[in-house]
This record gives structure tokens, sequence and C-alpha cells, in this order.
């Protein structure tokens, strides 16, 4: 059986990067890995969704609605989107950051307390928050690498440079 | 070695195992990153062409001369090398020559949805289908051979499930680039009807010899009297839905789906579901061999959109009349916001359709749009049609000549050289009035920027020796523009066609160049006590980075903001304040 993730967030975020590093991770376990990714104009920011499925052996390469063992999401609106793709009671595992979406404002309060009345196991990462302490939010992807190795059960993924192993290890720390 | 490489890596890894020596592209969804990868074997020629047809022509006159050669585009770029690619059938070639199209099911970044294996089967080219990044790379070595063993050209058909998914693919070194040297065969080469006779009745022939080829190409797996004919990307979510239908059958996987082995009706005993991503092109070959087929021509499957585990197990369980309840998708908390794609913060683009509302205040013109970054335009109510590459000036000119519209074209560099040049010809020889907008940003910035002709050949230089006049502006210069524009327009008001190109370089390769340089980009702010809320900027310029903060005055996200200063020339209370200095920047921008 593969465990499937599907990795949200807004075009330049970082949200391929991260994909790949889990991806990366899980090689390095030596598991089989997809990673399909979506580049062009989705990318412009706009949602961008990429999805990984990492087992003993993986064929297909694409997560299906009601089919994702987790949804990692580096933003919370991307949350809600992506939340359709949720196995009936997986994992949700969102970044505590808003980029508001032309048109409507939404606050951060009823995003995100919408998602932890949805009755879904929901942890909210305050990722954002430890990548600007680390000097830029840049770093978001990696405190939440961070915190997926310690759900998921994987190593931190060899190519990280050093800024990105100690937003890697702050990520790690914020799992309880 | 072992990498984690995206489909289209793969292929590019394939090519160089297998001694590619030409390669030629123009960049477009999801073919890119096959002579991105490419470009940077300096022993071989690779080259980013002006357009497919190019592109297509120069790999196969290299394999013409008995070059190894490959030629990569999407879908509809094929559409744009179709007239080179019926004539290569005819005369064959020396060297490998594999032309690799990546189909774009459901249109994550396409105009339409094109199953490239309906010109296998009209050219009379045989089509590859690998099923992931271990079988692309795999298959180009094997598509190389098959060319150069047939003397003929190889479809290595991807689509984005493919072209970009990562997987661990075992790479071998780079084999040196095999060149060739033409040989004369007039009665090959020259494609005049008397010639052309001869080859076609020969090309039918030999299309026969490689249908037996495909056999070779079959793999079975599995057992039991249900057989199932898949190929491509399909094959793996047939695996997944077997186990999760627990349903034992006959798996048949076809390497080679057209043209399909002849003797694939006797392997089926004359019955089989299909399952491919696409249209049914093995289904209806399948059909014309007599064999019984179900899938997607009887509604199992659907015919639009990508294929998943899901949809291929509910497709089963109808065809073949199994019990299966699909997994039912939690419902979202809240509704979600759309975030449609837009244009980057900082896009020259933005300032220029900016610019062109101003300048054409009064004359709703239509806005005759094109394929690239400038398509977004459409979220400003700037791009009225966006149909293929160069409908801009095409359709535009249409429009113009129909009655008495003012239009727009508006069209980026990339584009201008790919598709518009010889319409620009037939405008100004007709001298058709049009606004023709060029925003050159130096880039095919849609597909990650990819260098275009611009610096080389400057647009102006094209559009002034067709006659046609011609303004330059740099669109971060809003006011000055406005002006220069209006000269332009006024020339279209008075019956004849007239040029504008607006020239700064993709925001995103020059920040990416600022920051390689260690500067600091100036960033803007809303001073709260000036903003009186009136929305020009968040509702006409539209910039991602500014926000309606919940009071209504702009809010700009430093995050975002990459310090282009339109705001500031735009707002007519002053409200937007630089923190640092601008003009280093624009200037090392106007380089990038």
């Amino acid at each position: 059986m593969a465990t499937s993730i599907v990795v949200v967030g807004v075009g330049g975020q970082g949200v391929l990067t991260l994909a790949r590093w889990i991806g990366e991770a899980s090689l390095s376990e030596g598991y089989d890995v997809r990673i399909a990714e979506v580049h062009g104009m989705s990318q412009r920011g706009g949602s961008v969704e990429v999805h990984v499925r990492f087992g003993k052996v993986v064929y297909a390469p694409i997560v299906e609605e009601g089919g994702a063992d987790y949804v990692v999401a580096l933003e919370a609106v991307e949350a809600v989107r992506a939340f359709k793709y949720l196995k009936p009671g997986e994992v949700l595992v969102v970044n505590k950051r808003v980029i508001q979406p032309p048109g409507r404002w939404i606050s951060e309060e009823e995003l995100l307390g919408s998602l932890q009345r949805s009755g879904v196991k929901t942890y909210i990462v305050p990722a954002a928050d430890v990548a600007r302490e680390l000097g830029s939010v840049l770093y978001e992807n990696a405190v939440m690498l961070g915190f997926l190795s310690q759900l998921l059960g994987l190593p931190m993924p060899p190519s990280l440079d050093d800024r990105n192993r100690e937003a890697f290890r702050r990520g790690a720390r914020l799992f309880v | 070695m072992r990498l984690l490489l995206l489909g289209n890596e793969a292929i590019a890894y394939g090519a160089l195992a297998s001694g590619l020596a030409v390669a030629t592209a123009y960049p477009g969804t999801p073919s890119t990153e096959i002579v991105e990868t490419l470009v940077e074997f300096r022993d071989r020629f690779v080259h980013w062409a002006s357009n497919e047809k190019s592109a297509f022509e120069l790999a196969y006159g290299a394999a013409v001369a008995g070059a190894r050669s490959l030629t990569a585009m999407k879908h509809v770029g094929l559409n744009v090398a179709a007239d080179p690619l019926h004539s290569a059938a005819y005369t064959g070639v020396e060297g490998g020559f594999v032309i690799v199209a990546a189909d774009d099911p459901w249109m994550h970044s396409s105009q339409n949805e094109q199953d490239t294996r309906w010109y296998g089967v009209q050219a009379y080219v045989p089509v590859l289908e690998p099923s992931d990044p271990l079988e692309a790379y795999k298959y180009v070595k094997l598509a190389f051979d098959l060319s150069e063993k047939l003397r003929h050209p190889v479809i290595l058909r991807s689509v984005t499930r493919v072209s970009h998914v990562r997987a661990p693919v075992e790479v071998e070194p780079p084999a040196p680039p095999k060149w060739g040297r033409f040989t004369r065969d007039v009665k090959r080469f020259n494609l005049v009807p008397a010639n052309a006779r001869e080859l076609r009745k020969a090309l039918v022939e030999k299309w026969e010899k490689i249908a037996e080829l495909s056999a070779d190409f079959i793999t079975v797996e599995g057992s039991g009297d249900v057989f199932i004919v898949t190929t491509g990307v399909a094959y793996n979510y047939v695996k997944e839905a077997l186990s999760r239908l627990r349903l034992d059958a006959t798996v048949v996987k076809l390497g080679m789906s057209v043209p399909v082995p002849r003797s694939l009706r006797n392997l089926v005993g004359g019955e089989a579901v299909v399952v491919e991503e696409g249209d049914p092109v093995v289904e209806v070959q399948l059909r014309s061999l007599g064999v019984a087929t179900r899938g997607k021509l009887d509604g199992y499957f659907p015919r639009y959109g990508e294929l998943d585990t899901g949809k291929t197990a509910l497709g089963l369980s109808k065809a073949l009349g199994l019990p299966y309840s699909p997994p039912q998708p939690p419902k979202p908390p809240i509704e979600p916001t759309p975030r449609p794609p837009s244009l980057c913060p900082g896009c020259p683009h933005m300032a220029t359709f900016y610019i062109l509302r101003l300048a054409t205040a009064g004359l709703s013109p239509v806005w005759s749009g094109d394929i690239g970054c400038y398509s977004l335009g459409i979220n400003l109510g700037q791009q009225d049609l966006i149909t293929h590459m160069g409908s801009s000036v095409g359709l535009g000119a249409g429009i113009a000549v129909a009655g008495k519209q003012f239009v727009v074209a508006t069209v980026g560099d990339s584009t201008f050289y790919h598709a518009v040049i010889p319409q620009l010809i037939d405008v100004a020889s007709k001298s058709i009035p049009l606004l023709i907008v060029v925003m050159d940003n130096a880039y095919t910035a849609m597909t990650g920027g990819q260098p275009s002709p611009s610096r080389a050949i400057p647009v102006e230089k094209i559009t002034e020796a067709l006659g046609l006049p011609t303004f330059v502006i740099d669109p971060v210069e809003v006011k000055k523009s406005v002006e220069v524009v209006k000269k332009a327009v006024e020339i279209v008001k008075s019956g004849r066609p007239a040029v504008v190109v607006s020239r700064r370089p993709c925001a995103l390769v020059a920040v990416r160049k600022a920051r390689r340089a260690g500067l600091q980009l100036p960033r803007y702010q809303v001073d709260p006590g000036r903003c009186t809320g009136c929305g020009l900027c968040y509702n006409l310029l539209r910039c991602s980075a500014i926000y309606r903060w919940p009071d209504g005055k702009a809010y700009v996200d430093p995050a975002l903001c990459v310090g282009c200063g339109v705001c500031a020339e735009v707002c007519p209370f002053n409200a937007f304040k630089p923190e640092g200095r601008r003009e280093a920047w624009l200037e090392l921008w106007q380089q990038a």
C-alpha cells in the first residue's frame, strides 16, 4: 500500500520543492516514489497542487478525491480547497498563513477555525512565523518539512542547505 | 546513477545515452524540460527554435543527413509542425529521428485537449507510449533504434502525468553524439508528385510491416479470461484498480499504441476492455481489427479529462458488471474562494494593460489576445479572444476588416517570432487598421523563462522594415507611456496599423538576477493617512501584491512586493512610499 499525500499552496511558496523533499526523504528510506507536479500557467500566483505517493511499489502518479492519507497545505485557503482529497478520517497539516485570494477577504480565525471544527485530525503549524524568525518567509516549506518528518517518520532529505536544515529542525521540534 | 527525475528529464537523459546529436524545441507545457535539460550539454546542437515547425524541420533535416535528432513540443505544437511531419513519413530519415509530443489532458496549461496519437494514424508514423519516467527513459532509446532500423520517424507520446511526474530513474552516462552527412537521393527527398506517388505506395506497405513490429512492444501480465488492453499512463491506474476490485485479469500493455499489433486479435480472443488516456485511439484501431471492445466508445470511461485509479476502477466495474463503491470525498467546511492564476507582482504586462486602458479610453476596443502570460489579462477584461498561438494579429485583423471596431492585438515577444510575422505582413500590405502591442519581456516566461530572439533581433527592426509606424515604451513609466500610445491610437483611428513595443524583461527573471547580485530591492508601502480607499490600485491596476484591507484601504504585502513602483505612478493621492532606492534596480532589471 502506498502513502498518498497532496501538497498544496500558492505559486511561489515552494510547494514543488516541499513535495520533492518528501520524495527524496522517502527514496532515501528505500521506498518507490511518484511525484506529480504541475507546471506552467497554474504556477502564476494561482493554486498549486502536487501529489506525492510513496510505498513499496507505486503505480498511479495521482491521488483521487477521497484518496489522500495526508493533505499538507502551505496556505489555509488552499487547505480548504484540497480538503476533498482527504480519505475519511485522515490527516490535514496546515501552515498558519493566509494569502488572500482576489475578491473576498477571509480572516485567519474563520479559516483555521472551520478546519479545526471539521472533524478531521488537523495540525496547525506556525511555519510562517518560525520562518520569519529565521529571516525569511522562504523557509516556511522547510519548517513544514521538519514537522512532517516527525508525522511521517521520514528522515531529513540530503539536499538541504544549512539554513533549510535549521528550518527543518525548528519544524521537527514543533511536533509534539 | 539513480536520480529522482521528471519524465521530461528522463527523456533527455535517454536521448543522451542514445547518442543524440541535434535537439530542438519551442517551449510549451508539459514538454519544456526536455530541451531545458539538454541545453546544458554543449557537445550537441541544442536549440530553442522560434516555433515548432522550424524546430521540427531542423531536427528532420539533421536526421535526413544521418544524425540522431530529437524535436520536442506540446500537443498543439505538433499542429504547427504538422506539415513537415506528414512529409517526413514519405521521405523517411537516415539517422534516428524522435518526435516527442506531450499531451495535456484536462488542459492544466493549454487551450484544448488533443490526442497526438491521431497524428500517428494520419501521418503513418508509429507512436510509442511510455507509462512513467522509468519507461520514458527506456522508450527514447527504443525509439531511436526503431527509427534508425526502419529509417522512419517515430513519435514518443507523453502526457502531463508522465512528463511532470518524478520517479527514481537509473541513468547511464551520455554516449558520444552521432552526427551525419547528407547523401543525395533525388527520388526520395524531392516530394514532387511523380516521386511522392511511389513513396506513398511504399509507405502503406511499410506501415503493415511496422504493425507487425508493434507486437515486440507488447507486455502481458496476470491471468484470467478478462482481457484488459491498456497503454501509457493508464496502465498504472489499471494496476491499482485491479487490486482494489480484487479482479484477476490478463493485462495487455501496448508500448506502441499506433499502429496496434495485428496479432492482438488472436491474443485477446476477440474481446477486450480498453483503458487509455485521451481519445479512444487504441479502441478504434482494435475495432477495425474485429475485436469487440468495451471502453470509451460505449461510455465506460470518460471522454474528457485525466484518468485516475478511481475512474478506472469505476469504468472497469461498469464494463464487467462488478460491484464497486467509490470513495466518498469529504465536503470542505467552508466554500473555498477561487484563486485563479494572475500576473506576478511587478509583471510589466500589468502596467502595459493599464497603459492601454488609459490610452484607448472611450474606444471600447476589442482585445484580441494570444497565448502566453498576458493571457492572464483575461482577469482585467482585456483579452476577448485567445484561441491559439498567433491568434492576436490573425483574428484581430479579421475583426478589424469585418466592421468598424477598434482592435488592440496584444502579443508577447516569443509568440511574435513564433506565429505573427506572416500575419503582420498581411496587415502591413493591406494596411489593416489594428493596434499591435508587442509585450516584449525578453523571455518565454510562461514556460519558465527560456530566452526569446528579442535581444538578437529587436521587434521594431522587423515592424519598421514592414513599414509599420512603431513606438517603443517602458511600461513602468506609466504616464509617459500613455502619451506615446495615444499617438499610435491616433494612427489606427485614421485607418492604418501601428505597433507599440512595450519593453521590460520578465520580473521573475529580473528578481532572480537581483538576488544573485545581492541587490536589495526597494519595497512600497501604503501611507494610510493618504490612502482614500479609491481602489484604483487593487481594482484597476490589480497588482497581486496589493490587497484591499477590510476597511477599503490598500495594503502591500511586503513578502510579495518587488519594487516596480507602478503603484506610486498610478496612485492619484501619492499614498505609496518606497523604502530603498529604485534607480539601480530598474536599470539591472532592464538588462535582465
